[in-house]
């Protein structure tokens, strides 16, 4: 029996296989990767990366990290290669540290230890170099820091080809899509053709850093790859998993992020008001009642989780309301200059925001409508129907889409 | 080889008693040092082997990571040294997993995996073996089978000697949260993910994936009522004990529960769509304020704002008596 076992592994050890087109991203060509490292066509163009490729695996591993940091960043490098105008990522690998925003103090501590790393990987056969980072943003979107400008800047003046990558691992759960982005930092000094990015919703303690460096980097557009033999893992993999699919619950999974959220959103509708009452100078703005709603607000908060989910809508609400009657009065002291080029108000982004919060949150009570649909009857016994509730959330979802 | 040697596998009568669950992480590990080693080699099942890392409580096993090792020398000699080092790294970033095992790529475990096997009893008094099987994928694709197996080292006495054979181990795949949706949206390439529709039929393929599995089950018991299937009474009252579990969801505690979250989830849409419409009252308002001012002189800027403030205030206010109500 074994004999028969050691005739097919020689021969499938000996059958060669032609390179499968899949599968050409995962080779390391060491000449051609030099001949483009020595060239270093990136310095000519700081627009020269275009995208960002990264493998399911690497991808994946990326994510499991974030996920585990919790509520700390995390952080990690990447080994891959040059392909024409992408970064191609084909493993990545965890960093000793974690925290808030220490980065570049955190790079020196893990220092001794990704050199470590580093060149045991290369021992085991493995020919790419190291071409990126990535860290998380627990909650906070994928973009760059005023530290993360910074590191990614002198990564790529001593060690271009280099790309930052960035990981919400609770926006990801909270969509369902992995919340990722990749960027390049500009050289010093160039100012970049004003390019509109997609909004994205940044916490209210952190916009200042956001809009300060917004214009020093760019993102890339980032695009996943797999080998044949991934492919065919992956189709067979969901097979297994789907399981998992409806034993989760969305929902209770992302409790304390939805609540973080509202009361961002809370948070930020009150300084809309607030500065539209100050640009207005008038102080017959309804400011008492305000306070109120705030005071009402964090003492819904404090009652603790259940109570907040339930008290920081009316909270927030309520804001909304005031915020935007306030916008109208501020704009329309502001109508008299002439017409400026229109930005999104305050008021627009916080309905980008509350659009999103409330899309999420559907998706997952659709989620749990359908469960309990299905496991909710019993053959013989006659049930009420519930599928008149699912369609009216999918309605729902579907005109707030 | 000779073949009066005894199988290094013990025939599937024995079962290991283990529960192991496999993670995604090492099965595209695995894939991935396999694809480079053939890229490299231009073989199709060349040599590889690796470390396991997980968790081990009792007979419970869940395998979470994987390394790659390397072999010092003639072929199946582990380069302990390497092993330590990478083992320490691993344990430095993920401080719960310990080394559980090895993987590698073959057909069946043969007396080579026996002797790499008595290399790392140091590590671990008896380490899994997981193999991927490179046969063709295709035929694996079809039968929706993983290349996948899972071995536990035991020690047969034969002849009044000892010697460590394999028994094959079942194992099923779990994922974290995260994992899964990661999982999810490399397995579909990239493809929009995120919207209504995607997350509608993510929930689909899970239930046709449940759906079908039923009708299985339902056919295997009409054939047995038919008396055409064998009756397995142990299959017969696992699903008895299954549909006596149901339905799953009446507990009051769990209905009280359930409709709080969906007064949430409702409270949550209503203030995105009041947000919506103050927005859009908003611009209304901005409009009329910029129309009713233009036709006036500069100096008289008083109505038009005036009662476009008056408007929103009266709209705020009534917004606010609403969420009172709802407050109490
Ligand atoms: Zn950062």
């Amino acid at each position: 029996m074994d004999s028969k076992i050691a005739f097919q592994t020689f021969s499938l050890e000996n059958d060669i296989k032609e390179v499968d087109p899949k599968d050409k991203l995962f080779d390391f060509e060491e000449a051609e990767q030099r001949r483009v490292v020595k060239e270093e066509p990136w310095k000519k163009d700081p627009h020269y990366f275009k995208s960002c490729k990264i493998s399911a695996v690497a991808l994946i591993k990326m994510v499991i990290h974030a996920r585990s940091g919790g509520i700390y960043e995390i952080m990690g490098l990447m080994a891959g290669k040059v392909d024409g105008d992408s970064i191609v990522i084909m493993d990545s690998f965890a960093l000793p540290v974690q925290g808030t925003e220490t980065r570049v103090n955190a790079q020196n501590e893990a220092n001794e230890y990704m050199v470590q790393f580093i060149e045991a990987t290369r021992q085991s056969g493995h020919k790419e170099s190291i071409i990126g980072w990535y860290h998380s943003h627990p909650g906070y979107g994928c973009w760059l820091s005023g530290i993360d400008v910074n590191t990614q800047d002198t990564n790529q003046k001593y060690q271009d080809p280099f790309v930052a990558v960035v990981i919400d691992p609770n926006r990801t759960i909270s969509a369902g899509k992995v919340d990722i982005g990749a960027f390049r930092t500009y050289p010093e000094g160039y100012k970049p053709p004003n390019a509109s990015t997609e909004y994205q919703s940044i916490p209210l303690n952190k916009i200042e850093d956001f809009g300060v460096h917004a214009n020093q980097y760019y993102p890339l557009d980032v695009q996943i790859f797999k080998s044949k033999l991934d492919d065919d893992l992956l189709g067979l993999l969901w097979n297994k998993y789907w399981v998992n699919t409806l034993s989760s619950s969305p929902l209770i999974s992302n409790r304390a992020y939805a609540v973080s959220q509202l009361n961002d959103l809370a948070a930020k509708l009150a300084k809309g008001q607030q500065t539209a009452q100050q640009r207005r100078g008038n102080p017959e703005g309804l400011v008492l009642p305000t306070g109120a709603e705030l005071a009402r607000l964090t003492a819904a908060n404090k009652a603790g989780d259940k109570d907040a989910m339930i008290m920081s809508p009316p909270a927030n609400k309520t804001s909304a309301a005031k915020g935007k009657e306030k916008d109208v009065s501020a704009s329309g002291a502001v109508s008299l200059l002439p017409p400026k080029p229109v930005e999104d108000s305050a008021l627009m982004k916080a309905v980008k925001d509350s659009t999103k919060i409330a899309s999420e949150a559907q998706h997952g009570l659709i989620s749990q409508m359908l469960k309990d649909i299905i496991f909710s009857n019993r053959p013989g016994i006659a049930a009420p129907s519930k599928t008149g509730s699912v369609e009216s959330t999918v309605e729902t979802a579907m005109a707030a889409e | 080889m000779e073949t009066d040697e005894a199988p290094t596998v013990l025939p599937s009568t024995t079962k290991s008693s283990l529960s192991i669950s496999l993670h995604p992480v090492p099965i595209l590990n695995i894939s991935g040092h396999l694809t480079r080693l053939r890229l490299q080699t231009r073989k199709y099942a060349p040599f590889a082997f690796g470390a396991l890392l997980g968790t081990q409580n009792g007979r419970e096993v869940e395998i979470v990571n994987s390394f790659e090792l390397i072999s010092s020398g003639a072929m199946p000699k582990v380069d302990h040294g390497f092993l330590a080092a990478r083992k320490e790294q691993y344990k430095q970033v993920f401080p719960s997993l310990d080394f559980i095992g090895w993987y590698s790529v073959a057909v069946a475990p043969t007396p080579m995996h026996i002797a790499i096997h008595e290399q790392l009893i140091g590590y671990h008094p008896t380490p899994l073996l997981l193999v991927l099987q490179p046969t063709s994928t295709d035929l694996q694709k079809d039968s929706g089978v993983l290349p996948f197996k899972a071995y536990e080292p035991t020690v047969e006495i034969r002849d009044r000697k000892s010697r460590n054979v394999y028994i094959e181990a079942p194992y099923k795949i779990e994922t974290g949260e995260a994992e899964r949706i990661a999982v999810d949206s490399t397995a579909k390439g990239g493809a929009e993910s995120g919207t209504l529709s995607s997350h509608l039929q993510t929930q689909r393929a899970a239930i046709k994936m449940l759906h079908d599995r039923i009708l299985a089950l339902v056919e295997y018991v009409s054939n047995c009522v038919a008396g055409t299937a064998q009756k397995d009474h142990e299959i017969l009252r696992a699903l008895a004990a299954l549909v006596a579990s149901l339905p799953a969801s009446e507990n009051k505690y769990f209905r009280s529960e359930f409709e709080d979250e969906q007064s949430d989830v409702l409270l949550t849409t209503y203030l995105s769509t009041l947000t919506k419409s103050q927005n859009i009252l908003n611009d209304i308002v901005d409009k009329y304020v910029t129309m009713t001012d233009m036709g006036r002189e500069h100096g008289g800027h008083g109505g038009g704002l005036r009662s476009g403030k008056r408007r929103g205030e009266f709209i705020g206010a009534r917004g606010m008596r609403i969420m009172e109500d709802w407050a109490r």
